[in-house]
């Protein structure tokens, strides 16, 4: 048995330990962990519930719209603020920028490198592996769309920024929709962009995730996981529209059933937490760190569905919206993700077919003595969920249940892995001292740590791990 | 130096820089430039009413004897937190100024003071020796 | 969108500040009259929104950046490599020269357990322990955002990391961009400064005072709002958002003509306050972001 521990995984958001154990070129073993603690939910507490919207968005630079969304549904339900239609659209235009941003990244910046050779020349670029398998003509197109895609995501970036006036970390999504109102000029100006962007998606994104899946083709039988998905919907439940991409649903089995959020929980059997119950809902506590407890290993909890580890994210939503229904593996991932960046880009298209330039969604709010709510939407990675408890009208309580946690979830009493973890074992490594697969797999998911570790934690006791021959 | 000085010295900057400001409205011929300066001249001047308002309030930063006003209790000052249409007072060295409309304050806080306190202190740390308070608005006394 | 300010022959000189610069370093290179510098950027304690932000550079751009200015060696976003031959690269540099670009805070408690980056000879490498080993080698350290320049939002109370801004924990001078994020052309224009000229006039915060010598309230479009005691109640109106808690006042950076992706839009043209976020003291001093029924 050999024990293979990669640190950092690189081209994800945020620090990642992955260590696996490899026994006759199986992966037996397998887990995952976060490395960076800052505590935001402790941070919360205190500060006017207002602040959450730009303050949460502080956890991740790369998705800091996802949070900005989740915080400000949470507050809208909280306040019982009821959002016009014309909100709604101005924001979930918002939204799906980021999603073009993040789905263009991951695939050309943290994915492509993986199965294509980049430029020599150049440092940040240099690999150790040497399973290349792109004749040069098809690896050369797809290492040129490297930068080329970078004047997409940006342009992506700057639609955020017409309607939500920066990005990273948006000033425009707010409780009633946004800040401003939409112009003739700024739709017009959208268009635009949005434009280049589908055009970049659809000739060159969709053609080079096909071009690597035809080459890496045993990636679709690797990565499965549980095959449990799960999702909050997004881009759902219009009153004129109806629904353009998913309700909130989950896949066990065969079957798509309706999601019932009261059945989410949390578990911190393997975590170092201590709270009074070991399962709880979010409403319920925030567990405090407890570094002596002896049969944890890691600091990301364990989030639930009626007390599964599901799987969050693209594949997930494709899946359960009838979308895509090729297979459940580390490539459907990716093919998943590059066919919702098609699909974003014409939901965007219809949300500002139907804006009305000059609506003003905003009013001025009060906050409440005390109050409660939950914002779930579905985001880039998958499934975000915030609640917040006010009193004597400062924050009180905030739990954040991130996409990434899902995904890179611990073991809970039943001694489930975690999805990743799942799609690692019993992966066929060809090469144990080059094990590219383990990252292929890890990047299939898009982690976020940043988004995964943010809670609140005491330092980990640092166990030297060496590779066991 | 003391504060009659400093407020001496200030007016005679704010004139040198309206000087060259002149001087440079008779080269320029570009529209967006002159705009400009003529925005400069005229916070030059306002700079220099707020400065003879302190002369006249007897260079009146730390003068116990300005805007004689009324007295007010700590738990007076308190209800003056610039919400709910009450103005926003702060008290340092025992006299109460009016920042509800002072550009630094917004939201009725500053650097995490909140109106309506007693921030002598803190003023001490960060403004001292700067004539920021002869431009606020003085409206009465507190105690020590 | 908003190009009121663009007419302004300063102001339009000022934006170019950037893209100039980085283009005549671009150019001193290819003519061999200055050497290709060694960059390190490292992602400590916070988002990594910053190497996001770069990515968003429009001009100067990334491409520009990573290709002609410098030998981009290490980012933890970025790099192909992964693993051991990823911190391989970045210990290949002891004892070369190299511009380290720093974004993130540091935390600090039980030895700076809280933020690992990874591994070197099967030891976890902090985040601590790498500022502290990487920031005294370097040639200059550029502080790139708010956690890094001054703690930021990773070091908000109660602060449970226990981080602090790069700073304190180094021997020699940091040039410091806050801002959150940092804005593109800042750090690109500060480093092609470095290249071109050596280190660039900075105030007493060590901010370069090319991009941060203004007050946003100074140079406001909607100063004459605030002015004439012309204020917004409520967010998404086109007056001075001062009652609504703007921090433009106190924050000093050139947001208002730089504005932000391409130019296209800042916080206040989107009808909010500005939260302060380039200055030191962000999150905790800057709030309340937003406060309704001022008077």
């Amino acid at each position: 048995m050999k024990r293979v521990v990669i640190n950092p995984v690189t081209r994800i958001s945020g620090f990642m330990e992955v260590s696996a154990d490899i026994d006759n070129n199986i992966v037996s073993d397998a887990r995952t962990e976060g490395l960076l603690f800052r505590g935001f939910e402790k941070m919360l507490e205190g500060r006017s519930p207002f602040d959450a919207v730009y303050f949460t968005q502080r956890i991740c630079g790369i998705c800091s719209t996802a949070h900005s969304i989740a915080s400000t549904l949470a507050l809208e339900n909280a306040l019982g603020i009821v959002v016009s239609e014309q909100g709604r659209y101005l924001r979930d235009i918002i939204h799906g920028c980021e999603f073009l941003q993040n789905h263009i990244r991951h695939f050309y910046q943290y994915t492509a490198p993986d199965f294509v050779r980049l430029p020599e020349g150049n440092t940040l670029f240099e690999t150790d592996h040497i399973d290349f398998r792109l004749p040069k003509g098809k690896n050369d197109r797809i290492a040129r769309h490297y930068f080329d895609s970078l004047e997409y995501s940006k342009n992506a970036h700057e639609m955020l920024a017409i309607l939500g006036g920066k990005a990273p970390h948006n000033h425009g999504v707010f409780i009633g929709g946004i800040t401003t109102q939409a112009t003739t000029e700024k739709i017009a100006r959208l268009r635009l962009l949005l434009q280049g962007i589908r055009q970049f998606i659809c000739d060159s994104m969709l053609p080079d995730a096909y071009t690597i899946a035809e080459y890496y083709r045993e990636y679709f039988n690797i990565g499965r996981g549980y095959g449990n998905l799960l999702t909050f919907g997004c881009f759902d439940g219009y009153e004129k529209l109806g629904t353009l991409y998913v309700s909130p649903s989950t896949y066990s089995d065969g079957n798509i059933m309706k999601l019932n959020p009261g059945e989410i929980t949390e578990n911190i059997h393997s975590s170092w937490y201590m709270a009074r119950q070991e399962t709880y809902t979010p409403f319920e506590t925030i567990p405090e760190p407890d570094m002596k407890k002896s049969d944890a290993y890691s600091w990301v909890k364990a989030p639930r569905y009626r007390g599964l580890p599901y799987e969050v994210g693209p594949l997930a939503r494709m899946w359960l919206c009838g979308g895509y229904r090729n297979g459940i593996s580390a490539m459907d991932r990716t093919l998943a993700r590059a066919l919702e960046a098609e699909k974003i880009a014409n939901i965007i298209l219809t949300l500002l077919d139907n804006l009305i330039p000059g609506v003003d969604v905003q009013k001025e709010y009060e906050i409440p003595q005390s109050a409660c709510g939950a914002g779930l939407t579905d985001t880039t990675r998958g499934a975000l969920g915030h609640w917040c408890k006010i009193d004597k009208q400062v924050i009180s309580l905030y739990q954040i249940i991130t996409p990434s946690a899902w995904n890179l979830s611990t073991r809970d009493r039943d001694n489930l892995p975690g999805p990743v973890e799942k799609a690692l074992i019993g992966t066929l490594i060809k090469n144990p001292d080059t094990p590219v697969e383990l990252g292929r797999i890890i990047r299939s998911f898009d982690p976020c740590v940043s988004c995964a570790t943010h809670v609140y934690s005491k330092g980990k006791l640092i166990k030297t791990m060496q590779v066991v021959p | 130096m003391n504060d009659h000085e400093i407020f001496i010295n200030m007016i005679n900057d704010n004139l040198n820089e309206m000087g060259d400001t002149i001087d440079c409205l008779y080269t320029t011929s570009n529209s967006c430039v002159k705009n400009k300066l003529l925005n400069r001249l005229r916070k030059n001047m306002s700079n220099i009413a707020a400065l003879a308002q302190g002369l006249q309030n007897g260079a009146g930063a730390n003068s116990p004897q300005a805007g004689a006003g009324r007295m007010f209790t700590p738990e007076e000052l308190s209800r003056y937190n610039g919400r709910n249409g009450n103005p926003a007072y702060v008290a340092v060295n025992g006299i109460i100024y009016d920042v509800t409309n002072n550009a630094a304050w917004g939201g009725a806080t500053h650097f995490g003071l909140t109106a309506g306190t007693d921030v002598t202190n803190q003023f001490a740390s960060c403004h001292a020796g700067q004539p920021v308070l002869s431009k606020l608005k003085v409206v009465g006394k507190m105690p020590r | 969108m908003n190009n009121a300010n663009n007419c302004c022959p300063i102001f339009s000189a000022r934006l170019e500040t950037a893209s100039v610069l980085v283009q005549k370093a671009a150019d001193a290179v290819r003519q061999k009259r200055i050497r290709k510098r060694n960059l390190i950027w490292l992602e400590l304690t916070g988002c990594s929104g910053n190497i996001i932000s770069l990515l968003d550079g429009a001009n100067p751009d990334f491409k520009c950046l990573a290709t002609q200015l410098v030998n981009f060696i290490y980012d933890n976003s970025l790099m192909a490599a992964e693993g051991d031959s990823a911190m391989e690269k970045l210990f290949g540099v002891t004892g070369s020269d190299y511009i380290l670009a720093v974004e993130g805070a540091v935390s600090i408690k039980d030895k700076g357990l809280y933020n690992i980056i990874g591994r070197w000879n099967g030891q976890p490498i902090t985040a601590y322990e790498a500022i502290k080993r990487f920031g005294e080698q370097a040639s200059y350290v550029i502080a790139v955002g708010t956690c890094a320049s001054d703690g930021g939002i990773s070091a908000a109370r109660p602060n449970p990391a226990e981080c602090v801004g790069i700073q304190g924990l180094l021997g020699k001078k940091v040039i410091k961009l806050p801002g959150c994020p940092c804005h593109p052309d800042w750090f690109m224009g500060v480093l092609a400064y470095l290249m071109l000229f050596g280190e660039p006039e900075l105030d007493s915060r060590q901010r370069p005072l090319m991009f941060y010598g203004t007050l946003i309230h100074d140079i406001c479009p909607r100063r004459p709002c605030f002015d004439q005691g012309i204020f917004a109640s409520k967010l998404g109106e086109k007056t001075c958002m001062f009652k609504l808690g703007c921090r433009g006042p106190v924050t000093r950076v050139d947001c208002p003509i730089r504005k932000w992706n391409d130019r296209v839009n800042w916080p206040i043209g989107d009808d909010g306050p500005c939260i302060g976020c380039a200055m030191f003291g962000f999150p905790d001093k800057m709030e309340p972001f937003i406060s309704y029924n001022l008077t």
